[in-house]
C-alpha cells in the first residue's frame, strides 16, 4: 500500500513515516506544503495521502483545500485528514458527498498505532474513518423525541464504530462478539432509527452521520 | 463730491450729443431719425456713465466702475463726429471703433475690472489697435467730408476694404472675448452665482449684437437699421444688469438679517451650512473647522479637509477672539462683496464655533474609534500567534513524543511493570494534550479564521447542551475581527443557555442585511437573563460595542431569551 505524507512538524513527518513503513506500508513521498502535496499525488498515485489540514503558508485551509482537491481531481486516491482540532463542520465539507475513501482524524490517534494503520488502511481501501469525537459529539445532544434514546447501550456502542467507518468484522473485534451478533445489532440499529440498510461500510457512515447531525 | 461732479459732466455730455445730433441733420441720413439715434446713443452714454458712477462709490477698490464710465464718456466722443468743427469731428470719428472694443474689454475684466490672463490682455490691446489703428489708416483714405483734418490720399476704394477688415477684425475679436468667457464657465464646472449670471449674459449678449450688427453691415444685409436699434438698447441693457446685480447683492446683505434668526432657532451644527449658503447665496460654500489638537481642517464629521488652493475656490478665513475658527470655502466672486461676508460670518460666529466644537468632538471620537480597533486587532493578532506557537510547538512535540512511546512499547517485550508505566505516560500525555487544546482554543479560534464562521458554528451548535438550529446565511468570509466576536457570542450564548436557561432547545442564526451583519441567539428558557448582573452579557455586549455595533437583549420570565447583535459591515 502506497502512501504521501503531507505534514510540515518535520517530528511528526518523520515520525509517521517511520510508523508507517515499520507496519507494512510503503512511504512514497512526504513534504510539507500542499504544492507539493498535489505534485506528488499527481506523480505517484498513492493509495492514500495523509494531509495535515493546517499547512503553510498561512496555516489557514491550505490542507483541506489540497485534499478537497484530491478527492475531486484524483477520486482513486484516497484522503486521511489529521488535524489539532476535530470540527464537525470541517469533517461535513471533507465527506460532502460520500465517505468512500476519506478520513478524518485527530493527530492524537497517531500514538495508538495498531488503530491507526488499521485506520490508514481502511481508507486506502475505500472505505472512511471519523474520528469518535465528532461521533460523540453528535450523539451526545439530547432530543425527548430522539430515537436515539430507544438503543440499548450495546447498539449505541456499535452506532458508534458504525459512525466511525468500522466495518462489521472491525466491530466484532473491538467489542469482542461474532460477526453475526453484529449483524443482528447493525440491522435493529437502522429499523429502530428508520434508516433504509445500505450496501458500502462508507455509505452507511454518511448515512448515519447525516443523520445524526440533522 | 469728484463723483458728483462725474455725473454732472456726463449728464451734460449727454444733452451736448443731443444737440448735435439735433442741428446736423446730415447724420441720421443713412440709418434713421437724427433724434432716434442721439436718444440711443444718449441711453447707453447716461446708463454706462450713471452705473459706473454707483458701482464706483458702492466699491472704491474695484476698477470696475471707473471702466465703466470712461466706456460711457468714449460712447460721447464718438457723437463729437456729429459735429462741424474740424477737431471735434476728426476726434470723434477717430474714436468711433472704440466703444465696442470698451465693452470687450469690460466684458473681460469683471468683476475686478482688471484682466486677468495674457491672452485677456492681449485680446484687447489687439482689438483697441486694430479699432484706433485702422480707423486714423482709413481716415488718410478720406471720404468722411470738409471736417476730416487727416484726410491725405483720397481713394474710396482702399477706404472700403479697410472698413470692411475693421468691421469684421472687431466683431470677431468680441466672439472671441464670449466664447472664452463661455469655455472658462464650462470648465469650472459650477454655476455662477445669479447676480452674476444675469450680468454675464447681459453683455454677452450685447457683444453678440455688436458682431452681428458689424457683419450684416459688411454683408449689406437686411434690417440694418433695426439690427442697429436693438444693439444700443441691448449694449445699454448691461449697465443696467449689473445695477440689479448690486441690488441683489443688497438684498443678500439682508439675508444677513434672515441669518441671525434663523441662527436664533438653534439649528444643528449640520444646518448651519446651509444657513450660510442661503445668506452667502452660494450654493457650492463648503465650511471646514480649524482643529488646533491636530493642526488640520475638517468637516462636521471630523473628516480631515484640505484647503484648495486653486483658481476655481477661495478661502475665506474666521477667527473668533483672536483664535483661528473655521474657513469658508466659496465662489471667488464673493470677494466681491466682502462687506456680505463680513456680515455673514460675524453674525453665525457662535454657531461657527458650536460647530467647531462639534467638528473637534467628532475627529476625537473617530480617533479613538480607529485606535479601539487598532486595540482589537492588535490583541487579536497576538492571540493567533499564541495558539500558533501552541500548535506548532507544545502539541506537535507531545503528539510526536506520545509516538516515540507506542513504538518503545513495541520492543519492551513482556515486561508488565514497563508497559504499565508507559501506558500511563501515554494517558498523561493525552489529557495533557486536551487541557492544551482547550487552552489554544480559548485564546484563539483557530477554525473561524481557517474556514470561517459556518464551519466554526457547526461544531458549537452540534456541541451545545440543548439541540440548536443552525442558520447561517452569510456568504463568502467577513472581517476576521468580526468572524471571532461572532464565534464567542454564540459560544458564550450557548454556554449561558446550557447554565441558566433551563431550555429545550435553542437557535442561532447569522445573517446579512443593510451593511450590518446579524446575530442571533434564541431559547425556549425561562428568560429572565439580566444585562447589569454578572459579567457575561456585559462582556458580550464589549466585544459588539467595540466594532460599532450594538447587542440587544430580551428575556421576559418566562418567555425565553433573545440576543441580538447587529454588527456593522461594509459590504
Amino acid at each position: 500500500m502506497r502512501v504521501v505524507i503531507a505534514e510540515d512538524s518535520v517530528l511528526l513527518r518523520e515520525g509517521l513515516e517511520r510508523l508507517l513503513s515499520e507496519n507494512g506500508l510503503e512511504v512514497v513521498g512526504s513534504c510539507s506544503t500542499a504544492e507539493d502535496l498535489l505534485l506528488k499525488v499527481r506523480s505517484y498515485a498513492p493509495d492514500v495521502a495523509i494531509v495535515d489540514i493546517r499547512l503553510p503558508p498561512t496555516h489557514n485551509d491550505e490542507g483541506l483545500r489540497a485534499a478537497l482537491e484530491i478527492r475531486e481531481h484524483h477520486p482513486d486516491v484516497a484522503v486521511l485528514v489529521l488535524s489539532q482540532y476535530v470540527e464537525l463542520g470541517l469533517a461535513m465539507k471533507l465527506l460532502a458527498e460520500s465517505a468512500e475513501g476519506a478520513g478524518y482524524l485527530l493527530k492524537d490517534r497517531i500514538s495508538d498505532v495498531a488503530d491507526f494503520v488499521s485506520a490508514v488502511r481502511r481508507v486506502a481501501g475505500g472505505g472512511s474513518a471519523i474520528d469518535p469525537i465528532i461521533v460523540s459529539t453528535l450523539l451526545s445532544r439530547r432530543r425527548s423525541d430522539d430515537p436515539l434514546v430507544e438503543l440499548t447501550p450495546r447498539e449505541r456502542e456499535v452506532l458508534e464504530l458504525m459512525a466511525e467507518g468500522r466495518s462489521n468484522q472491525g466491530i466484532a473485534d473491538k467489542l469482542v462478539l461474532t460477526l453475526r451478533a453484529v449483524e443482528k445489532y447493525v440491522s435493529s440499529i437502522f429499523g429502530k432509527l428508520g434508516l433504509p440498510s445500505s450496501g458500502s461500510d462508507s455509505r452507511r457512515v454518511l448515512a448515519v452521520l447525516l443523520y445524526l447531525r440533522s | 463730491m469728484a463723483l458728483w461732479a462725474i455725473g454732472l459732466a456726463g449728464g451734460t455730455a449727454a444733452a451736448s450729443s443731443l444737440a448735435f445730433a439735433l442741428t446736423n441733420p446730415a447724420i441720421g441720413s443713412d440709418v434713421g431719425e437724427p433724434l432716434v439715434i442721439a436718444v440711443l446713443s444718449d441711453w447707453i452714454t447716461l446708463s454706462y456713465v450713471l452705473c459706473g458712477l454707483l458701482a464706483w462709490w458702492h466699491r472704491p477698490a474695484s476698477r470696475f466702475g471707473p471702466l465703466m464710465v470712461l466706456a460711457g464718456f468714449a460712447n460721447y466722443v464718438t457723437t463729437l463726429a456729429w459735429t462741424n468743427g474740424d477737431v471735434s469731428f476728426t476726434v470723434g470719428q477717430a474714436f468711433d471703433f472704440v466703444p465696442p472694443v470698451l465693452f470687450l474689454h469690460l466684458f473681460l475684466a469683471f468683476p475686478s475690472g482688471q484682466l486677468s490672463g495674457r491672452f485677456d490682455r492681449a485680446l484687447v490691446v489687439v482689438a483697441y489697435v486694430t479699432a484706433v489703428g485702422l480707423e486714423l489708416v482709413r481716415m488718410t483714405l478720406g471720404g468722411f467730408g470738409p471736417h476730416n483734418l487727416l484726410e491725405i490720399a483720397p481713394n474710396p476704394d482702399a477706404a472700403l476694404v479697410v472698413v470692411r477688415v475693421q468691421l469684421l477684425a472687431v466683431s470677431a475679436f468680441c466672439l472671441t472675448g464670449v466664447a472664452v468667457l463661455a469655455a472658462r464657465r464650462r470648465r469650472s464646472g459650477r454655476p455662477l452665482r445669479r447676480s452674476l449670471a444675469l450680468l454675464v449674459n447681459a453683455f454677452a449678449l450685447a457683444l453678440v449684437m455688436i458682431a452681428l450688427l458689424f457683419v450684416a453691415i459688411v454683408l449689406d444685409g437686411p434690417a440694418i437699421a433695426q439690427i442697429r436699434w436693438a444693439t444700443f438698447v441691448t449694449l445699454g441693457l448691461a449697465p443696467v444688469a449689473f445695477l440689479v446685480g448690486l441690488l441683489l447683492a443688497r438684498l443678500a446683505r439682508s439675508a444677513v438679517g434672515e441669518l441671525v434668526v434663523g441662527l436664533h432657532a438653534e439649528p444643528g451644527p449640520a444646518d448651519l451650512r446651509d444657513a450660510l449658503a442661503r445668506a452667502l447665496r452660494d450654493p457650492s460654500l463648503t465650511v471646514a473647522y480649524w482643529l488646533p489638537e491636530f493642526g488640520s481642517y475638517a468637516d462636521l464629521d471630523g473628516r480631515p479637509v484640505e484647503l484648495p488652493d486653486d483658481d476655481g475656490r477661495t478661502t475665506t478665513l474666521i477667527d473668533r477672539n483672536g483664535s483661528h475658527v473655521a474657513a469658508l470655502l466659496h465662489d471667488p466672486a464673493l470677494n466681491d462683496e466682502p462687506a456680505l461676508l463680513d456680515g455673514v460670518t460675524a453674525a453665525a460666529g457662535i454657531a461657527i464655533d458650536n460647530a467647531r466644537l462639534h467638528a473637534e468632538l467628532r475627529a476625537r471620537l473617530q480617533e479613538l474609534r480607529g485606535s479601539r480597533i487598532r486595540v482589537i486587532e492588535a490583541g487579536q493578532k497576538e492571540r493567533q500567534r499564541l495558539e500558533r506557537d501552541l500548535h506548532d510547538g507544545a502539541q506537535q512535540r507531545l503528539i510526536s513524543l506520545s509516538l516515540d512511546l507506542s513504538r518503545l512499547e513495541d520492543r519492551l517485550g513482556a515486561d508488565p511493570d514497563a508497559r504499565t508505566s508507559l501506558d500511563e505516560a501515554r494517558r498523561e500525555i493525552a489529557t495533557s494534550l486536551e487541557e492544551l487544546r482547550a487552552v489554544a482554543r480559548g485564546i484563539h479560534p483557530a477554525v473561524v479564521s481557517g474556514h470561517g464562521l459556518g464551519v466554526a458554528l457547526e461544531q458549537l451548535a452540534a456541541r451545545a447542551p440543548v439541540p440548536v438550529r443552525l442558520t447561517v446565511t452569510v456568504e463568502g468570509r467577513l472581517p476576521e475581527r468580526l468572524e471571532v466576536a461572532a464565534f464567542y457570542l454564540v459560544s458564550e450564548s450557548l454556554a449561558n443557555i446550557g447554565k441558566h436557561a433551563n431550555a429545550r432547545s435553542a437557535s442561532v442564526d447569522v445573517a446579512r442585511a443593510n451593511g450590518l451583519v446579524i446575530v442571533e441567539v434564541a431559547d425556549d428558557g425561562i428568560g429572565g437573563a439580566d444585562t447589569e448582573k454578572g459579567t457575561g452579557l456585559r462582556g458580550l455586549a464589549d466585544r459588539v460595542e467595540a466594532l460599532e455595533g450594538r447587542l440587544r437583549v430580551w428575556s421576559p420570565h418566562g418567555g425565553g431569551t433573545r440576543l441580538r447583535a447587529e454588527i456593522p459591515c461594509a459590504s
